[in-house]
Protein backbone atom coordinates (compact mmCIF):
# COMPACT_ATOMS: atom_id res chain seq x y z
CA UNK A 1 0.00 0.00 0.00
CA UNK A 2 3.13 2.14 0.61
CA UNK A 3 3.82 1.91 -3.03
CA UNK A 4 0.37 2.75 -4.11
CA UNK A 5 1.16 6.81 -2.12
CA UNK A 6 3.56 6.92 -5.54
CA UNK A 7 1.09 6.77 -7.94
CA UNK A 8 -1.11 9.51 -6.22
CA UNK A 9 2.45 11.48 -5.48
CA UNK A 10 2.60 10.96 -9.47
CA UNK A 11 -0.44 12.70 -9.65
CA UNK A 12 0.32 15.74 -7.17
CA UNK A 13 3.82 16.29 -9.40
CA UNK A 14 1.48 16.62 -12.39
CA UNK A 15 -0.92 19.17 -10.55
CA UNK A 16 1.82 21.36 -8.30
CA UNK A 17 4.35 21.58 -11.12
CA UNK A 18 2.50 23.54 -13.17
CA UNK A 19 1.75 27.37 -12.94
CA UNK A 20 -1.71 27.51 -13.39
CA UNK A 21 -2.38 25.99 -10.07
CA UNK A 22 -0.69 28.32 -8.54
CA UNK A 23 -2.53 30.94 -10.20
CA UNK A 24 -5.62 29.41 -8.93
CA UNK A 25 -4.44 29.75 -5.74
CA UNK A 26 -3.32 33.19 -5.76
CA UNK A 27 -6.90 34.10 -7.22
CA UNK A 28 -8.62 31.87 -4.03
CA UNK A 29 -6.61 34.49 -1.74
CA UNK A 30 -7.41 37.58 -3.54
CA UNK A 31 -11.38 36.96 -3.97
CA UNK A 32 -11.91 36.71 -0.23
CA UNK A 33 -9.20 39.97 0.35
CA UNK A 34 -10.77 41.88 -2.27
CA UNK A 35 -14.23 41.41 -1.34
CA UNK A 36 -13.67 42.47 2.59
CA UNK A 37 -11.12 45.64 1.42
CA UNK A 38 -14.85 46.39 -0.47
CA UNK A 39 -17.25 45.72 2.56
CA UNK A 40 -14.87 47.69 4.73
CA UNK A 41 -14.97 50.85 2.39
CA UNK A 42 -17.89 51.03 1.78
CA UNK A 43 -19.91 50.04 5.07
CA UNK A 44 -21.05 52.78 7.65
CA UNK A 45 -18.29 53.17 10.20
CA UNK A 46 -16.37 50.28 8.34
CA UNK A 47 -18.29 48.02 10.64
CA UNK A 48 -19.53 45.00 9.51
CA UNK A 49 -20.24 41.19 10.97
CA UNK A 50 -16.95 39.39 10.04
CA UNK A 51 -19.26 36.81 9.87
CA UNK A 52 -21.61 37.12 7.23
CA UNK A 53 -19.04 38.71 5.12
CA UNK A 54 -17.01 35.01 5.61
CA UNK A 55 -20.32 33.49 4.67
CA UNK A 56 -20.60 35.83 1.58
CA UNK A 57 -16.81 35.22 0.58
CA UNK A 58 -17.23 31.51 1.05
CA UNK A 59 -19.88 31.55 -1.27
CA UNK A 60 -18.63 32.71 -4.25
CA UNK A 61 -15.00 31.42 -3.58
CA UNK A 62 -16.53 27.92 -4.06
CA UNK A 63 -17.79 28.27 -6.57
CA UNK A 64 -14.13 29.25 -7.81
CA UNK A 65 -12.70 26.07 -6.20
CA UNK A 66 -15.35 23.84 -7.75
CA UNK A 67 -14.63 25.69 -11.19
CA UNK A 68 -10.62 25.20 -10.46
CA UNK A 69 -10.66 21.46 -9.55
CA UNK A 70 -13.09 20.72 -11.97
CA UNK A 71 -10.62 21.92 -14.70
CA UNK A 72 -7.68 19.93 -12.83
CA UNK A 73 -10.16 16.58 -12.99
CA UNK A 74 -11.13 17.36 -16.77
CA UNK A 75 -7.24 17.09 -17.49
CA UNK A 76 -5.81 14.87 -15.13
CA UNK A 77 -7.69 11.53 -17.36
CA UNK A 78 -8.50 13.39 -20.80
CA UNK A 79 -4.89 15.28 -20.36
CA UNK A 80 -3.38 12.17 -20.73
CA UNK A 81 -5.13 11.27 -23.66
CA UNK A 82 -4.68 14.64 -25.53
CA UNK A 83 -1.02 13.98 -25.08
CA UNK A 84 -0.75 10.91 -25.66
CA UNK A 85 0.89 9.98 -22.53
CA UNK A 86 -1.60 7.81 -21.40
CA UNK A 87 0.02 5.23 -23.15
CA UNK A 88 3.65 5.47 -21.45
CA UNK A 89 1.35 5.39 -17.99
CA UNK A 90 -0.85 2.28 -18.61
CA UNK A 91 2.32 -0.29 -19.12
CA UNK A 92 3.39 -0.41 -15.82
CA UNK A 93 2.87 -3.29 -13.12
CA UNK A 94 -0.38 -1.27 -11.86
CA UNK A 95 -3.87 -2.02 -12.84
CA UNK A 96 -6.16 0.89 -14.68
CA UNK A 97 -7.84 0.89 -11.03
CA UNK A 98 -5.52 1.40 -9.63
CA UNK A 99 -4.34 4.55 -11.75
CA UNK A 100 -7.63 5.85 -12.22
CA UNK A 101 -7.90 6.00 -7.92
CA UNK A 102 -4.99 7.65 -7.54
CA UNK A 103 -5.88 10.36 -10.20
CA UNK A 104 -9.29 10.81 -8.02
CA UNK A 105 -8.01 10.54 -4.90
CA UNK A 106 -5.42 13.37 -5.98
CA UNK A 107 -8.36 15.70 -7.41
CA UNK A 108 -10.20 15.05 -3.45
CA UNK A 109 -6.78 16.18 -2.03
CA UNK A 110 -6.89 19.41 -4.18
CA UNK A 111 -9.95 20.25 -3.80
CA UNK A 112 -9.69 19.45 0.31
CA UNK A 113 -6.87 21.73 -0.32
CA UNK A 114 -8.54 24.59 -1.64
CA UNK A 115 -11.59 24.63 0.61
CA UNK A 116 -9.22 25.02 3.58
CA UNK A 117 -7.24 27.84 1.96
CA UNK A 118 -10.53 29.06 1.19
CA UNK A 119 -11.65 28.56 5.28
CA UNK A 120 -8.40 30.32 6.64
CA UNK A 121 -7.90 33.01 4.32
CA UNK A 122 -11.91 34.54 4.48
CA UNK A 123 -11.83 33.72 8.31
CA UNK A 124 -8.37 35.58 9.08
CA UNK A 125 -8.97 38.38 6.50
CA UNK A 126 -12.56 39.26 8.11
CA UNK A 127 -11.27 39.12 12.13
CA UNK A 128 -8.60 41.20 10.64
CA UNK A 129 -11.17 43.93 9.10
CA UNK A 130 -13.95 43.49 11.13
CA UNK A 131 -12.93 42.13 14.62
CA UNK A 132 -13.79 38.75 16.32
CA UNK A 133 -17.22 40.45 17.64
CA UNK A 134 -20.08 39.96 14.81
CA UNK A 135 -23.17 38.47 15.63
CA UNK A 136 -23.43 34.11 15.63
CA UNK A 137 -27.18 35.32 14.31
CA UNK A 138 -25.82 37.21 11.15
CA UNK A 139 -25.45 33.62 10.14
CA UNK A 140 -28.82 32.15 10.27
CA UNK A 141 -31.66 32.90 12.98
CA UNK A 142 -30.74 29.19 14.56
CA UNK A 143 -27.25 29.83 15.37
CA UNK A 144 -27.32 32.19 17.89
CA UNK A 145 -25.17 30.32 20.64
CA UNK A 146 -22.68 28.31 17.87
CA UNK A 147 -21.40 30.16 15.32
CA UNK A 148 -19.09 27.78 14.78
CA UNK A 149 -21.26 24.41 14.15
CA UNK A 150 -22.56 26.59 11.52
CA UNK A 151 -19.44 27.47 9.52
CA UNK A 152 -17.99 23.75 9.65
CA UNK A 153 -21.40 22.48 8.62
CA UNK A 154 -21.59 25.01 6.01
CA UNK A 155 -18.09 24.14 4.47
CA UNK A 156 -18.77 20.26 5.24
CA UNK A 157 -21.83 21.04 2.89
CA UNK A 158 -20.18 22.81 0.18
CA UNK A 159 -17.15 20.10 -0.15
CA UNK A 160 -19.87 17.31 -0.71
CA UNK A 161 -21.35 19.11 -3.54
CA UNK A 162 -18.10 20.03 -4.34
CA UNK A 163 -17.14 16.14 -4.46
CA UNK A 164 -20.29 15.35 -6.16
CA UNK A 165 -19.48 17.91 -9.21
CA UNK A 166 -16.04 16.87 -9.19
CA UNK A 167 -16.95 13.29 -9.76
CA UNK A 168 -19.35 13.95 -12.32
CA UNK A 169 -16.66 15.89 -14.55
CA UNK A 170 -14.46 12.85 -13.47
CA UNK A 171 -16.73 10.48 -15.21
CA UNK A 172 -16.82 13.25 -18.40
CA UNK A 173 -13.34 13.32 -18.49
CA UNK A 174 -13.07 9.06 -18.64
CA UNK A 175 -15.77 8.94 -20.77
CA UNK A 176 -15.17 11.05 -23.60
CA UNK A 177 -11.81 11.87 -23.39
CA UNK A 178 -12.45 15.33 -23.78
CA UNK A 179 -11.22 18.08 -21.17
CA UNK A 180 -13.46 20.95 -22.61
CA UNK A 181 -17.14 19.05 -23.05
CA UNK A 182 -15.99 18.06 -19.05
CA UNK A 183 -15.33 21.47 -18.17
CA UNK A 184 -18.43 22.44 -19.97
CA UNK A 185 -20.96 20.09 -18.34
CA UNK A 186 -19.57 20.05 -14.59
CA UNK A 187 -20.29 23.99 -14.91
CA UNK A 188 -23.61 23.66 -16.76
CA UNK A 189 -24.15 21.29 -13.14
CA UNK A 190 -23.21 24.07 -11.04
CA UNK A 191 -24.52 26.68 -12.38
CA UNK A 192 -27.94 25.49 -13.29
CA UNK A 193 -29.03 23.46 -10.03
CA UNK A 194 -31.19 26.88 -8.45
CA UNK A 195 -32.76 27.87 -11.83
CA UNK A 196 -34.11 23.62 -12.32
CA UNK A 197 -35.18 23.86 -8.61
CA UNK A 198 -37.59 26.82 -9.07
CA UNK A 199 -38.62 24.78 -12.36
CA UNK A 200 -38.86 21.51 -10.14
CA UNK A 201 -40.93 23.28 -7.51
CA UNK A 202 -43.99 24.28 -9.55
CA UNK A 203 -43.75 20.62 -10.88
CA UNK A 204 -46.09 18.54 -9.27
CA UNK A 205 -44.59 15.25 -9.75
CA UNK A 206 -43.09 12.81 -6.80
CA UNK A 207 -40.10 12.05 -8.81
CA UNK A 208 -38.38 16.16 -8.75
CA UNK A 209 -37.04 14.56 -5.34
CA UNK A 210 -34.66 12.48 -7.03
CA UNK A 211 -33.23 15.08 -9.58
CA UNK A 212 -29.83 15.19 -8.70
CA UNK A 213 -28.82 19.45 -9.30
CA UNK A 214 -31.02 20.85 -6.54
CA UNK A 215 -29.75 18.36 -3.85
CA UNK A 216 -26.17 20.39 -4.40
CA UNK A 217 -27.44 23.11 -2.05
CA UNK A 218 -26.89 20.94 1.11
CA UNK A 219 -27.00 24.51 2.71
CA UNK A 220 -30.19 25.53 2.60
CA UNK A 221 -30.62 22.91 5.28
CA UNK A 222 -29.01 25.17 7.65
CA UNK A 223 -31.63 28.08 7.31
CA UNK A 224 -34.20 25.57 8.16
CA UNK A 225 -35.06 24.78 4.38
CA UNK A 226 -34.86 22.00 1.98
CA UNK A 227 -33.43 22.32 -1.51
CA UNK A 228 -36.73 22.21 -3.29
CA UNK A 229 -39.01 24.94 -2.14
CA UNK A 230 -42.28 23.74 -1.76
CA UNK A 231 -40.78 19.62 -1.65
CA UNK A 232 -39.92 19.23 1.84
CA UNK A 233 -36.79 16.82 2.43
CA UNK A 234 -34.75 15.57 5.12
CA UNK A 235 -30.76 16.20 4.61
CA UNK A 236 -30.67 12.26 4.75
CA UNK A 237 -32.78 11.91 1.86
CA UNK A 238 -30.72 14.33 0.11
CA UNK A 239 -27.67 12.42 1.30
CA UNK A 240 -29.21 9.64 0.22
CA UNK A 241 -29.82 10.66 -3.39
CA UNK A 242 -26.65 11.65 -3.55
CA UNK A 243 -24.98 8.61 -2.67
CA UNK A 244 -26.73 7.09 -5.45
CA UNK A 245 -25.65 9.48 -7.85
CA UNK A 246 -22.37 9.27 -6.37
CA UNK A 247 -22.12 5.38 -7.13
CA UNK A 248 -22.95 5.63 -10.65
CA UNK A 249 -20.48 8.26 -11.95
CA UNK A 250 -17.94 6.82 -10.09
CA UNK A 251 -19.29 3.11 -11.78
CA UNK A 252 -19.08 4.72 -15.16
CA UNK A 253 -15.45 5.81 -14.88
CA UNK A 254 -14.33 2.88 -13.64
CA UNK A 255 -15.83 1.15 -16.50
CA UNK A 256 -14.74 2.78 -19.03
CA UNK A 257 -11.49 3.34 -18.08
CA UNK A 258 -11.18 -0.06 -17.49
CA UNK A 259 -12.51 -1.61 -20.73
CA UNK A 260 -11.33 0.67 -22.94
CA UNK A 261 -8.88 -0.15 -25.95
CA UNK A 262 -6.37 2.89 -25.76
CA UNK A 263 -5.89 4.18 -28.98
CA UNK A 264 -4.50 7.71 -28.38
CA UNK B 1 16.61 -22.14 -30.68
CA UNK B 2 16.82 -23.73 -27.44
CA UNK B 3 16.24 -21.12 -25.44
CA UNK B 4 12.16 -19.92 -24.33
CA UNK B 5 11.11 -16.83 -26.30
CA UNK B 6 11.00 -13.52 -24.26
CA UNK B 7 7.37 -12.99 -25.96
CA UNK B 8 5.39 -15.10 -27.93
CA UNK B 9 2.26 -14.18 -30.14
CA UNK B 10 -0.33 -17.04 -30.52
CA UNK B 11 -2.54 -16.72 -33.32
CA UNK B 12 -3.24 -13.28 -32.44
CA UNK B 13 -6.32 -11.32 -33.55
CA UNK B 14 -7.99 -8.05 -33.49
CA UNK B 15 -11.26 -7.27 -34.34
CA UNK B 16 -12.39 -3.70 -34.39
CA UNK B 17 -16.33 -3.13 -35.42
CA UNK B 18 -16.47 -5.94 -37.64
CA UNK B 19 -13.31 -5.34 -39.20
CA UNK B 20 -10.27 -7.68 -38.88
CA UNK B 21 -7.30 -5.58 -38.32
CA UNK B 22 -4.97 -8.20 -37.04
CA UNK B 23 -5.51 -11.35 -38.33
CA UNK B 24 -4.03 -14.75 -36.39
CA UNK B 25 -0.35 -13.37 -36.15
CA UNK B 26 2.06 -15.89 -34.16
CA UNK B 27 5.14 -14.68 -33.46
CA UNK B 28 8.46 -15.22 -31.45
CA UNK B 29 11.20 -13.41 -30.00
CA UNK B 30 14.31 -14.75 -28.32
CA UNK B 31 16.69 -13.35 -25.64
CA UNK B 32 19.16 -11.47 -27.26
CA UNK B 33 17.28 -10.77 -30.26
CA UNK B 34 16.37 -7.74 -32.23
CA UNK B 35 13.83 -8.32 -34.33
CA UNK B 36 12.15 -6.08 -36.75
CA UNK B 37 8.63 -5.50 -37.39
CA UNK B 38 8.01 -4.01 -41.15
CA UNK B 39 4.73 -3.33 -42.90
CA UNK B 40 3.82 -0.47 -44.96
CA UNK B 41 1.25 2.19 -43.42
CA UNK B 42 -2.19 1.34 -42.21
CA UNK B 43 -0.66 -2.87 -41.86
CA UNK B 44 -1.54 -3.38 -38.06
CA UNK B 45 1.99 -2.89 -36.95
CA UNK B 46 0.88 -0.62 -33.87
CA UNK B 47 -1.92 -2.10 -33.15
CA UNK B 48 0.17 -5.22 -32.56
CA UNK B 49 2.20 -3.26 -30.16
CA UNK B 50 -0.57 -1.65 -28.40
CA UNK B 51 -1.68 -5.53 -28.26
CA UNK B 52 1.48 -6.40 -26.61
CA UNK B 53 1.67 -3.70 -24.09
CA UNK B 54 -1.64 -4.29 -23.33
CA UNK B 55 -3.12 -1.06 -24.44
CA UNK B 56 -5.91 -3.03 -26.40
CA UNK B 57 -7.16 -6.22 -25.47
CA UNK B 58 -7.37 -8.88 -28.20
CA UNK B 59 -9.85 -10.25 -29.88
CA UNK B 60 -8.54 -13.93 -29.66
CA UNK B 61 -5.38 -15.46 -29.20
CA UNK B 62 -3.05 -14.79 -26.26
CA UNK B 63 0.46 -13.02 -25.66
CA UNK B 64 2.61 -14.12 -23.13
CA UNK B 65 5.60 -12.33 -22.01
CA UNK B 66 8.41 -14.73 -19.99
CA UNK B 67 5.71 -17.51 -19.65
CA UNK B 68 3.24 -14.67 -18.21
CA UNK B 69 -0.05 -13.85 -20.23
CA UNK B 70 -0.76 -9.95 -20.99
CA UNK B 71 -4.64 -11.12 -20.40
CA UNK B 72 -4.43 -12.48 -17.07
CA UNK B 73 -1.27 -11.68 -15.77
CA UNK B 74 -1.09 -8.40 -16.48
CA UNK B 75 1.26 -6.55 -13.68
CA UNK B 76 3.31 -9.55 -13.74
CA UNK B 77 3.71 -9.75 -17.88
CA UNK B 78 4.36 -6.05 -18.40
CA UNK B 79 6.98 -5.44 -15.64
CA UNK B 80 9.09 -7.25 -18.01
CA UNK B 81 8.44 -5.05 -20.96
CA UNK B 82 9.84 -1.27 -21.69
CA UNK B 83 8.27 0.01 -24.35
CA UNK B 84 7.46 3.22 -26.72
CA UNK B 85 4.57 3.47 -28.45
CA UNK B 86 4.67 5.43 -31.90
CA UNK B 87 5.85 9.38 -30.58
CA UNK B 88 8.07 9.18 -27.23
CA UNK B 89 4.78 11.62 -25.50
CA UNK B 90 6.01 13.10 -22.30
CA UNK B 91 4.64 15.61 -20.07
CA UNK B 92 5.79 19.08 -21.68
CA UNK B 93 5.26 21.06 -18.45
CA UNK B 94 7.94 18.38 -16.34
CA UNK B 95 11.46 18.50 -16.83
CA UNK B 96 13.00 15.23 -18.48
CA UNK B 97 14.61 14.32 -14.59
CA UNK B 98 10.82 14.68 -13.31
CA UNK B 99 9.09 12.84 -15.87
CA UNK B 100 11.32 9.64 -15.37
CA UNK B 101 10.48 10.12 -11.72
CA UNK B 102 7.36 9.64 -12.45
CA UNK B 103 7.97 6.65 -14.05
CA UNK B 104 10.42 5.58 -11.35
CA UNK B 105 7.98 5.87 -8.85
CA UNK B 106 6.03 3.08 -10.54
CA UNK B 107 8.13 0.34 -10.51
CA UNK B 108 9.54 -0.61 -7.29
CA UNK B 109 13.10 -1.51 -8.53
CA UNK B 110 14.09 1.33 -10.22
CA UNK B 111 16.35 3.69 -7.51
CA UNK B 112 17.39 6.85 -7.93
CA UNK B 113 20.89 5.85 -9.02
CA UNK B 114 19.45 4.41 -11.71
CA UNK B 115 17.74 6.88 -12.86
CA UNK B 116 20.99 9.06 -13.13
CA UNK B 117 22.78 5.77 -14.88
CA UNK B 118 20.27 5.67 -17.85
CA UNK B 119 20.02 10.15 -17.96
CA UNK B 120 24.22 9.37 -18.81
CA UNK B 121 23.47 6.08 -20.96
CA UNK B 122 21.36 8.29 -23.02
CA UNK B 123 23.38 11.38 -23.30
CA UNK B 124 20.88 13.74 -21.97
CA UNK B 125 23.16 15.19 -18.53
CA UNK B 126 23.80 18.46 -20.15
CA UNK B 127 19.69 18.90 -20.43
CA UNK B 128 18.10 16.94 -17.86
CA UNK B 129 16.84 19.08 -15.55
CA UNK B 130 15.29 21.23 -18.86
CA UNK B 131 11.51 21.43 -19.14
CA UNK B 132 10.81 18.44 -22.14
CA UNK B 133 8.46 21.67 -23.60
CA UNK B 134 12.37 22.56 -24.85
CA UNK B 135 13.41 19.06 -25.79
CA UNK B 136 13.75 18.66 -29.94
CA UNK B 137 12.51 15.45 -31.12
CA UNK B 138 15.47 13.56 -31.08
CA UNK B 139 15.89 14.85 -27.68
CA UNK B 140 12.48 13.72 -26.37
CA UNK B 141 13.01 10.40 -28.07
CA UNK B 142 16.16 9.77 -26.11
CA UNK B 143 14.03 10.41 -23.38
CA UNK B 144 11.89 8.27 -24.44
CA UNK B 145 14.24 5.29 -24.23
CA UNK B 146 15.44 6.08 -21.31
CA UNK B 147 12.43 5.67 -19.66
CA UNK B 148 11.48 2.69 -21.22
CA UNK B 149 15.21 0.76 -20.58
CA UNK B 150 15.29 2.17 -16.95
CA UNK B 151 13.90 -0.96 -15.08
CA UNK B 152 15.61 -3.46 -17.31
CA UNK B 153 13.09 -5.09 -19.00
CA UNK B 154 13.53 -8.13 -20.71
CA UNK B 155 12.03 -6.92 -23.67
CA UNK B 156 12.08 -3.68 -24.86
CA UNK B 157 9.60 -2.72 -27.79
CA UNK B 158 10.17 0.96 -29.94
CA UNK B 159 7.95 1.56 -32.30
CA UNK B 160 9.70 3.86 -34.88
CA UNK B 161 12.36 4.52 -33.17
CA UNK B 162 15.02 6.51 -35.28
CA UNK B 163 12.25 8.89 -36.01
CA UNK B 164 13.18 12.53 -35.52
CA UNK B 165 16.91 11.01 -35.08
CA UNK B 166 19.60 12.62 -36.73
CA UNK B 167 21.96 10.39 -39.22
CA UNK B 168 24.63 10.21 -35.97
CA UNK B 169 21.72 9.78 -33.16
CA UNK B 170 20.54 6.52 -35.39
CA UNK B 171 24.05 4.93 -35.69
CA UNK B 172 24.27 5.61 -31.31
CA UNK B 173 20.77 4.09 -30.84
CA UNK B 174 21.50 0.82 -33.06
CA UNK B 175 25.06 0.24 -31.69
CA UNK B 176 22.58 0.75 -28.19
CA UNK B 177 20.26 -1.55 -28.89
CA UNK B 178 22.51 -4.31 -30.65
CA UNK B 179 24.91 -3.80 -27.47
CA UNK B 180 21.77 -4.27 -25.20
CA UNK B 181 20.63 -7.42 -26.99
CA UNK B 182 24.23 -8.54 -26.82
CA UNK B 183 25.23 -8.07 -23.43
CA UNK B 184 21.96 -8.33 -21.32
CA UNK B 185 20.19 -10.20 -23.28
CA UNK B 186 17.38 -8.40 -23.89
CA UNK B 187 14.89 -9.26 -26.87
CA UNK B 188 14.18 -5.92 -28.80
CA UNK B 189 11.15 -6.01 -31.16
CA UNK B 190 11.52 -2.79 -33.19
CA UNK B 191 9.04 -1.72 -35.64
CA UNK B 192 9.57 0.81 -38.80
CA UNK B 193 9.58 1.82 -42.05
CA UNK B 194 13.10 2.52 -42.28
CA UNK B 195 14.29 -0.90 -44.51
CA UNK B 196 17.58 -0.17 -44.50
CA UNK B 197 17.75 1.16 -41.03
CA UNK B 198 16.15 -2.61 -40.24
CA UNK B 199 18.56 -4.54 -42.19
CA UNK B 200 21.79 -2.81 -40.41
CA UNK B 201 19.97 -3.17 -37.04
CA UNK B 202 17.79 -6.80 -36.79
CA UNK B 203 18.51 -10.36 -36.53
CA UNK B 204 15.48 -11.54 -37.96
CA UNK B 205 12.22 -9.63 -39.52
CA UNK B 206 8.78 -10.42 -39.90
CA UNK B 207 6.63 -8.70 -42.87
CA UNK B 208 3.15 -7.46 -41.79
CA UNK B 209 0.67 -6.82 -44.73
CA UNK B 210 -3.14 -5.99 -43.79
CA UNK B 211 -3.06 -7.89 -40.34
CA UNK B 212 -1.20 -10.72 -41.04
CA UNK B 213 2.34 -12.04 -41.05
CA UNK B 214 3.37 -12.89 -44.86
CA UNK B 215 7.19 -13.84 -43.92
CA UNK B 216 9.13 -14.50 -40.89
CA UNK B 217 12.97 -14.52 -42.33
CA UNK B 218 16.45 -13.87 -41.14
CA UNK B 219 18.71 -11.01 -42.34
CA UNK B 220 22.21 -12.07 -40.57
CA UNK B 221 23.11 -14.79 -42.86
CA UNK B 222 26.25 -16.72 -42.00
CA UNK B 223 29.27 -16.54 -44.18
CA UNK B 224 28.93 -19.98 -44.80
CA UNK B 225 25.61 -19.42 -46.08
CA UNK B 226 27.10 -16.74 -48.84
CA UNK B 227 29.72 -19.10 -49.70
CA UNK B 228 26.65 -21.71 -50.99
CA UNK B 229 23.82 -19.72 -51.77
CA UNK B 230 23.60 -19.09 -55.26
CA UNK B 231 23.05 -14.69 -56.56
CA UNK B 232 22.78 -12.21 -58.79
CA UNK B 233 26.43 -11.54 -60.05
CA UNK B 234 27.39 -8.68 -62.52
CA UNK B 235 30.59 -9.27 -64.79
CA UNK B 236 31.80 -5.49 -66.08
CA UNK B 237 33.80 -6.37 -69.15
CA UNK B 238 34.45 -5.19 -72.32
CA UNK B 239 32.82 -7.16 -74.64
CA UNK B 240 29.32 -8.50 -73.08
CA UNK B 241 27.83 -10.17 -76.12
CA UNK B 242 31.23 -12.23 -76.65
CA UNK B 243 31.25 -12.63 -72.93
CA UNK B 244 27.76 -14.59 -73.38
CA UNK B 245 28.95 -16.58 -76.12
CA UNK B 246 31.98 -18.36 -74.01
CA UNK B 247 29.31 -18.37 -70.78
CA UNK B 248 27.65 -20.90 -73.50
CA UNK B 249 27.35 -24.19 -71.47
CA UNK B 250 28.14 -23.31 -68.41
CA UNK B 251 25.03 -21.41 -67.39
CA UNK B 252 22.90 -19.04 -68.56
CA UNK B 253 23.05 -15.20 -68.34
CA UNK B 254 21.91 -12.04 -70.02
CA UNK B 255 23.13 -8.42 -70.85
CA UNK B 256 22.43 -5.72 -68.87
CA UNK B 257 23.47 -2.05 -68.98
CA UNK B 258 26.37 -3.07 -70.52
CA UNK B 259 27.60 -6.45 -68.25
CA UNK B 260 26.66 -9.88 -67.80
CA UNK B 261 24.62 -10.90 -65.22
CA UNK B 262 24.64 -14.26 -64.17
CA UNK B 263 23.57 -16.45 -61.12
CA UNK B 264 25.76 -18.67 -59.53
CA UNK B 265 27.90 -19.55 -56.31
CA UNK B 266 31.05 -18.46 -55.33
CA UNK B 267 33.04 -20.82 -57.05
CA UNK B 268 31.33 -20.66 -60.38
CA UNK B 269 31.93 -17.19 -60.52
CA UNK B 270 35.68 -17.84 -60.51
CA UNK B 271 35.39 -20.22 -62.64
CA UNK B 272 33.10 -17.77 -65.38
CA UNK B 273 35.93 -15.46 -64.57
CA UNK B 274 38.90 -17.69 -65.48
CA UNK B 275 36.55 -18.75 -68.67
CA UNK B 276 36.32 -14.79 -69.82
CA UNK B 277 40.01 -13.76 -69.24
CA UNK B 278 41.17 -17.17 -70.65
CA UNK B 279 38.99 -15.83 -74.30
CA UNK B 280 40.50 -12.86 -73.92
CA UNK B 281 37.83 -11.00 -72.72
CA UNK B 282 38.91 -7.97 -70.38
CA UNK B 283 37.17 -7.84 -67.00
CA UNK B 284 36.86 -5.11 -65.52
CA UNK B 285 35.04 -5.83 -62.04
CA UNK B 286 32.36 -8.15 -60.48
CA UNK B 287 30.08 -7.32 -58.88
CA UNK B 288 27.26 -9.10 -56.23
CA UNK B 289 24.03 -7.69 -56.88
CA UNK B 290 22.30 -9.22 -53.47
CA UNK B 291 19.23 -7.75 -53.28
CA UNK B 292 18.15 -5.09 -50.11
CA UNK B 293 15.91 -5.84 -47.66
CA UNK B 294 14.01 -3.06 -49.66
CA UNK B 295 13.60 -5.01 -52.86
CA UNK B 296 12.86 -8.19 -50.80
CA UNK B 297 10.40 -6.41 -48.99
CA UNK B 298 8.67 -4.31 -52.13
CA UNK B 299 9.16 -7.90 -53.94
CA UNK B 300 7.00 -9.78 -50.85
CA UNK B 301 4.00 -6.89 -51.06
CA UNK B 302 4.51 -6.13 -54.67
CA UNK B 303 1.48 -5.22 -56.35
CA UNK B 304 -0.84 -4.22 -53.10
CA UNK B 305 -2.22 -0.49 -52.49
CA UNK B 306 -1.89 0.95 -49.48
CA UNK B 307 -5.09 1.45 -47.46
Amino acid sequence: MANFWKLVQNENMKIYRRLRTWIMLGIVVLIPLLFSTLAYFTSANHASSNWSVMTFESTITFILVTVFTVVISADSVAGEFTWGTVKLLLIRPWSRSSILLSKYLSLLLFGLFFSAVTFVVTFAVNVLFFGYNGSPSDLGPLWTTDPWSYIALYYLYQFISLVMVVTFSFMLSSAFRSGGLSIGLSIFLLLSGSIISGILAVTDKPWVKYVLFPHLSLTSYLDGNSPIPGHPTTLGFSLSVLAVYFILFNLVSWTVFRKRDITA
Amino acid sequence: MSQSPVVRLMDVSKRIGGRTIIDRVSLEVYPGEVFGFLGPNGSGKTTTIRLMVGLMALSAGDIQITGHSIKNEFPEAITQVGAIVENPEMYKFLTGYQNLLHYARMNPQVTKHRIDEVVELVGLNGRIHDKVRKYSLGMRQRLGVAQAVMHRPKLLVLDEPTNGLDPAGIRELRDYLRRLAADEGTAVFVSSHMLSEMELMCDRVAILQKGQIIDIRSIRTTSEDTARAAEQVAFEVDHPDAALGVLEGHGTGRVEDGALLVTADRSTVASINRRLVEAGINVYGIRVKSKSLEDQFLEVTAGETIG
